[in-house]
């Protein structure tokens, strides 16, 4: 059977093009009242692509803010990539490093979500992560840069377009749900998310819940499959007399 | 050019991509133990959940409150999507409840 890793990738990025124009559109419109011009706008776009951080960064330049307090929350409202970069490497250990710079470069939430919706595709596919990847970058770009030149023209809130990335990630939600257990998670990383983000604004709710949820699912699992490890090894011991056979 | 925002840039694509790298180029060299993989294996979905549901409770400004618009449009999806896992069609559809409650909120 023929493999076309790259053009599987491309292809499952289509939903979040359709998402991303938009809030890339969006986006060039604010880059441009900040002051930047569309080159710049794009430059970010290509270099940075990290939605929420170049919104707050086109925000703070508009309010006259320097560079570095703009750096250093960029910083932190991206550090929720760590996360989503830990996971990841449990599939790209045949890969170099090279090709995980690249990968990881273009990591984003949209992107990584729809990766991990179905890990048989990357696992040692380092192509199919980057067709992924590309197709969703360029759309980002090609928004942003749009959004720079034409923005007055286009509006970017009409028909429904504000919604197509809620409605993205509520899907991947729903089909990372796959036991009682994930249920748990969710149930978990969304109270813990609303609580955090109410706590302390910004991205920082991310971060946080996924943590919070994630530790604390991971001890209840080794909890519960720990005592029935204890419950088989003895009924083992009662059945055949003999036991420890881990 | 304005040299400053060029500078800016490089700051903050160089910031953005040491998270998003290192830990996969750690990690991916070394075997990671079975504790750490079950907690990875939550990840997804703990991510997921914690970028959705703020989307639906707190406003633009970051002021927490139902938000009706999103709230009603983020029903049906999550009935469609978790039917169906099909995920043009949970935008689609989306999009067009978004769009469609738009003349009514």
């Amino acid at each position: 059977m023929d493999d076309h890793p790259f053009r599987d990738g491309a292809k499952a990025a289509l939903p979040v093009v359709l998402g991303y124009l938009p809030v890339g559109v969006a986006f060039g419109i604010l880059a441009r009242k900040a002051g930047f011009n569309a080159f710049e706008t794009g430059l970010m776009s290509l270099l940075v692509y990290a939605g929420a951080s170049q919104f707050i960064a086109v925000e703070m330049i508009s309010k006259g803010i320097l560079w570095f307090p703009i750096v250093l929350t960029t910083f932190f409202v991206n550090l929720r990539h760590l996360l989503m970069s830990s996971t990841l490497s449990v599939y790209l250990k045949k890969s170099r490093i090279w090709t995980l710079g690249l990968l990881s470069a273009q990591l984003t939430d949209e992107s990584f979500a729809v990766a991990v919706s179905d890990t048989s595709k990357i696992l040692d596919r380092p192509f199919y992560l980057l067709g992924l990847q590309i197709t969703s970058h360029l759309a980002w770009i090609s928004g942003s840069v749009g959004g720079a030149f034409f923005g007055s023209v286009i509006d970017h809130r009409k028909y429904g377009l504000p919604f197509a990335l809620p409605a993205l990630f509520i899907c991947l939600l729903m089909i990372q749900i796959k036991g009682r257990d994930h249920v748990g998670i969710m149930v978990m990383a969304g109270i813990f998310s609303l609580f955090f983000k109410w706590a302390f604004p910004g991205n920082w709710c991310i971060l946080l819940a996924t943590l919070f949820a994630s530790v604390i699912g991971m001890v209840i699992k080794l909890k519960v499959q720990g005592s029935k490890l204890k419950n088989s090894s003895a009924s083992a011991l009662i059945g055949e007399g003999e036991g420890g056979g881990e | 050019m304005d040299y400053e925002n060029l500078w800016l840039i490089l700051g903050m694509a160089l910031v953005t991509f040491l998270p998003r790298f290192l830990p996969v180029a750690f990690l991916s060299r070394r075997e990671i133990p079975e504790k750490i993989k079950m907690g990875l294996e939550y990840i997804p979905v703990a991510i997921l959940s914690a970028i959705v549901f703020p989307i639906l409770f707190f406003d633009a400004e970051g002021a927490f409150g139902i938000q009706p618009h999103y709230l009603f449009s983020a029903m049906p999806v999550f009935g469609f999507a978790w039917k169906t896992k099909n995920l043009w069609g949970s935008v689609i559809l989306g999009m067009l409840v978004y769009w469609g409650l738009g003349f009514v909120v």
